[in-house]
């Protein structure tokens, strides 16, 4: 991607990003740190299509995103793209299964419910799947929540700030199981954090700052 | 299919998790509301129909003042229609001993075609059926049998006919007709009629045709038949017969139509709220499907297929429940025909999922539209607010509702009258509160203890939301203000409208000379002197100088009107149960002036300031209408259509006619006063003011009955109105609680918004059903407009009151649930 991003306040322009540019290969995991406000997220949005850039281009697979309209970008993520967010983001109203079984049902996969079975199996909560969110802990839930982002096998996975809501413990615990699937499943990473210790794990990392990326030295 | 999926599994898991109910609830309450009153009114209308031919003992009577030509019975028979027919005079009957004048009723052997007779048998034993006297015998009224003072058995003597009395005459199918029979009845077969030798030339009678069949074939008949009567003959019309049990069935239509579009217009309310919460708790569930690569398409059918599904669900079950509601309201109001009546149209039962269809795609889809926009990127950044898509639907569903209800009230303007005062009052609230918003954010920068800044605050934060709950609070209160305080006063004024004492007997054909007679008899049995008003028949014979025929007039009542003759009187003031509607009342020594009841004038196309001339007795009175009347004909007074000023009649022959309460156990006086004055004819109404007396009661039952629902929906709208702001109270709350306050401090903020919000909404409340009960007496009830200044002050009270307790359990919630879950729920 190539791209620079600001948003217009009160009549102004402010810039969020600029002239960022950042290639994701297959098999890569890719920290960005930053401090809060630095762009982060904004970032994450534009990598995954979930935003458009006010200049320049973000490709997925080979395909350039503004080319595509909303739904486009859409299906394109159902297919090849799993999301992790800091706040969980589980559906209330659906229990542990229902909520892995999610994404293949967009897709339209068949044997969706044996799939999400077998992978929160695998998460540790073949135990916990007709529970509902509120009666899960918060690294239960991200454990759910890592679930439903690899039952697609997706080709490229977003993380933002996974262990951002989690104690050390239970943080640490996430982060071995997202790098063990990363790593079963071929799974490109990109992964947004303040985390320094987590960072170190990804293979190339990133700082933004002042709305520019630059490679972090290790 | 996917798409039907996932609509089955949210809606599943919302239904069972609760996040619908609100929205559920209100849809059943709008949709049962009007299904009942819509069923209910068809099934009183049919009832009416029903009831009235059974009430004229046909499904159709043609009543003449000459013998009908037997072409018409003919034309009706080879239409394959079944004809009956009876002839009715007065004249002297007989016994041993006694003379009494009577109304003779000559009946053929298939009379009645629609109906039961009811007779009282020698032993004693009551039968009812299709019964008529067979040759010799008479049927007579218990008033007659007392006056002749016979038993069965005996003979009676009509003309040159004698009779044997078989059995008591209880009840006649087609008494409607006759509600204000004047003698009493005595029934005989036809074959023994030319034998009295009572029908010679100049016999004054009434020849009744009556006609049954199926009901397409008496009406075609009717229509063919209609150009071709003679004149003074016309076809009758039970509703006409009974007009006042017309006009408290109208009536109650109009309460039921108006309350069920209170109902609906609160469930709206109700609806527009939970509907808003539901976005509120839904956008980011939405927001992750969108990253996880819902299309905008899918989230359409998902949210389209279940809100579909939801609208016919609700529909249908609102139905069923409109239609039980309904059973229990028929059983209210008319409980002896309930059983008899046919089920309501089937088209009325698609009218329930209807409702609520528009309900939901008029309030509840723009709403919904905002999810389906969710961008994808509010999953990472909590800063969208859902912002509903107008779609120009908003307005479609009100008008769509609007014309519900008119269609429901059945009355254009009243209705009109209604929905303009209720978006009048949205609007004055809705400023108001926008207004009382802007004033708090003043208040909540100021001093001032904490719990009365924050919770004052907590409104000036949320603007449109508190523009939103005061509107919807304050009409849920003014929806329980009207519906206990409003409602109670109306309704006992209606039942007022037929005292308990009112007159229940009437004198007719009272002389002059014998007023001082008939004073002295009343006082001795210790009863008020009455009110006697004279009395003279006369005709219209002039409108403006132009000579009054009644083809002139639209078919029907006018046409009638025009051709019988008026009761005439004179009075020097407004009669007691008369409104002036137009016009000045005249003064002392006036004359050449008329005052007309407002309805005759309408069907007469009379106008303030015409020039009407009567004949009476073959001399001609002419004047000017000075004044329109409104009369209430249910209050069983002697009323006129045309009054006049005391010289216009001074000196002409005119007979004097009173009514006046007797007490049950002083009937008596009534049979007394007829045999010391043997030309005075006593009329009991006793029967007609129970009877009327116990409809309007049942009737009013049943708009008491439908207001429960108005009350329910009253109480979703409070309860929505709190709980849409719910999940930002418990957040907030969170962040206090983590801050260090304490649960006594976060109960006096909420307690002080809670507080401020029922104080301000109550005020409105109160002063909106000061207007809608003024509004509602003036219009519905013909009251003098008037404002009730308690309810001001008694919806202040019930704001402080009511809201905060309202408010109680999401109070309670908000306490109980730790900082760390509703911090961690951000």
């Amino acid at each position: 991607m190539h791209v620079a991003r600001h948003i217009l306040f009160q009549h102004e322009t402010i810039p969020i990003l600029h002239d960022v540019c950042l290639d994701v290969y297959q098999g890569d995991s890719v920290a960005i740190v930053g401090v809060s406000g630095s762009g982060k997220s904004t970032l994450l949005s534009l990598l995954a299509g979930l935003d458009l850039p006010s200049a320049g281009t973000v490709s997925l697979f080979d395909q350039p995103l503004a080319a595509l309209d909303e739904d486009g970008r859409a299906l394109l993520r159902r297919r090849h793209v799993g999301f992790v967010f800091q706040n969980f983001q589980l559906m209330p109203q659906l229990s542990a299964l229902e909520n892995v079984m999610l994404p293949l049902e967009l897709a339209g996969t068949p044997r969706a419910r044996d799939l999400a079975r077998a992978m929160l199996e695998r998460v540790g909560l073949g135990e916990r799947m007709r529970h509902y969110p509120r009666l899960l802990s918060g690294g239960e839930q991200q454990r759910v929540a890592l679930a439903r982002a690899f039952v697609g096998r997706p080709a490229l996975l977003f993380a933002d700030e996974p262990t951002g809501n989690l104690d050390p413990a239970s943080g640490a615990q996430v982060i071995d199981l997202l790098f063990e699937l990363n790593r079963e499943q071929g799974t490109a990473l990109v992964l947004v954090t303040h985390d320094a210790d987590l960072a170190a794990r990804c293979r190339s990392v990133y700082r933004l700052s002042q709305g520019r990326l630059q490679a972090d030295p290790r | 299919m996917k798409g039907l999926r996932m609509a089955w599994r949210f809606g599943w898991r919302e239904g069972v998790s609760g996040e619908l109910t609100l929205l559920v609830l209100a849809l059943l309450l709008a949709v049962c509301a009007t299904s009942s009153v819509a069923f209910f009114a068809d099934r009183v209308r049919q009832g009416l129909v029903l009831r009235a031919n059974q009430l004229m003992a046909a499904d159709m009577v043609i009543n003449a003042d000459t013998p009908l030509p037997p072409a018409l019975a003919d034309e009706a028979r080879r239409n394959g229609l079944q004809v009956s027919g009876s002839v009715t005079f007065p004249s002297m009957a007989m016994a041993a001993g006694p003379v009494a004048l009577a109304s003779l009723r000559a009946v053929p052997g298939n009379y009645p075609l629609r109906g039961d007779m009811r007779i009282g048998l020698a032993d004693g034993r009551v039968r009812q059926g299709a019964l008529r006297p067979g040759p010799g015998e008479a049927w007579a009224d218990p008033r007659l049998m007392t006056r002749l003072s016979v038993r069965l058995g005996d003979t009676i003597e009509i003309g040159q006919r004698r009779l044997r009395l078989t059995a008591v005459l209880l009840r006649e199918p087609d008494s409607a007709l006759d509600t204000f029979a004047l003698m009493p009845r005595l029934l005989f077969n036809q074959t023994d009629l030319g034998a009295t030798g009572l029908m010679g030339p100049g016999a004054r009678a009434q020849w009744r045709l009556m006609v049954s069949g199926p009901l397409a074939a008496v009406n075609a008949w009717g229509r063919a038949i209609a150009p071709r009567l003679p004149a003074g003959a016309r076809i009758e019309n039970v509703e006409e017969a009974r007009p006042e049990l017309r006009n408290a069935m109208d009536r109650v239509r109009r309460f039921l139509g108006l309350t069920a579009m209170l109902t609906v217009t609160l469930a709206a309310g109700a609806m527009v709220l939970a509907v808003r919460r539901y976005v509120a708790r839904h956008w980011q569930s939405v927001a992750v499907l969108r990253c996880l690569g819902a299309t905008q398409r899918e989230l359409a059918t998902v949210f389209t297929l279940l809100f579909a599904v939801l609208g016919l669900a609700s529909g249908a079950l609102g139905a069923g429940l409109g239609y039980a509601l309904q059973e229990a309201l028929t059983r209210m109001a008319i409980p002896d025909a309930r059983d008899a009546l046919p089920p309501p149209a089937a088209w009325l039962f698609a009218l329930g999922p209807v409702t609520a269809w528009v309900l939901l795609c008029g309030l509840a889809l723009p709403a919904l539209a905002a999810l389906y926009r969710v961008p994808p990127w509010a999953a990472l950044r909590d800063e969208w607010t859902p912002r509903s898509v107008s779609m120009g639907l908003p307005p479609l569903a009100i008008l769509a509702l609007v014309a519900l209800s008119l269609w429901q009230v059945g009355d254009w303007r009243l209705a009109g009258w209604l929905f303009a005062g209720l978006c009048g009052y949205f609007l004055l609230a809705g400023l108001a509160a926008w207004g009382m918003v802007r004033g708090t954010r003043r208040l909540a920068h100021g001093g001032g203890a904490i719990g009365w800044r924050f919770g004052v605050a907590a409104l000036a934060r949320r603007p449109w939301l508190a523009v939103l709950q005061v509107v919807g609070l304050s009409m849920g209160l003014l929806a329980l203000l009207t519906l206990t305080v409003v409602r109670t006063d109306l309704l006992d004024t209606w039942r007022r409208g037929v005292p308990v004492d009112a007159p229940n007997q009437f004198v007719i054909n009272l002389q002059p000379d014998q007023v001082p007679a008939v004073d002295a008899a009343f006082a001795t049995a210790g009863l008020p002197p009455p009110a006697l008003s004279p009395i003279a028949r006369g005709r219209l014979v002039a409108i403006n100088g132009l000579p009054v025929r009644p083809a002139q007039f639209a078919p029907g009542e006018a046409q009638r009107l025009a051709a019988r003759e008026f009761n005439l009187s004179w009075r020097d003031d407004l009669p007691p149960a008369n409104q002036l509607a137009a016009g000045r009342w005249w003064t002392a020594g006036a004359s050449g002036e008329f005052s007309v009841e407002q309805g005759l004038a309408q069907k007469l196309a009379i106008r303030l300031g015409d020039r009407l001339a009567f004949d009476v007795a073959g001399s001609r009175l002419a004047g000017r209408v000075t004044s329109l009347r409104t009369v209430a004909w249910d209050s069983f007074r002697v009323n006129f259509f045309v009054l006049m000023p005391r010289t216009m009649l001074a000196g002409r022959e005119t007979s004097l006619v009173t009514s006046f309460y007797l007490p049950p156990a002083r009937r008596v006086f009534a049979d007394l006063l007829v045999r010391r004055f043997p030309n005075l004819t006593v009329i009991d109404v006793t029967a007609v003011l129970e009877q009327l007396r116990a409809v309007i009661d049942r009737l009013a039952q049943t708009v008491e009955a439908l207001f429960l629902l108005t009350l329910a929906a009253g109480v979703l709208v409070l309860w929505t109105a709190l709980s849409a702001t719910g999940d930002e109270r418990l957040r907030d709350a969170g962040l206090m609680r983590a801050l260090g306050a304490s649960r006594r401090q976060l109960r006096t903020v909420m307690m002080a918004e809670l507080l401020w919000l029922g104080a301000f909404t109550g005020l409105l409340a109160g002063a909106g059903a000061m207007a809608l009960g003024g509004l509602a007496g003036w219009k519905l009830f013909d009251l003098p407009f008037a404002l009730d200044g308690r309810l001001p002050f008694l919806g202040l009270l019930c704001g402080v009151v009511l809201v905060p307790l309202a408010g109680w359990p999401l109070l309670r919630r908000v306490l109980r649930q730790s900082p760390l879950s509703t911090l961690r729920a951000r």
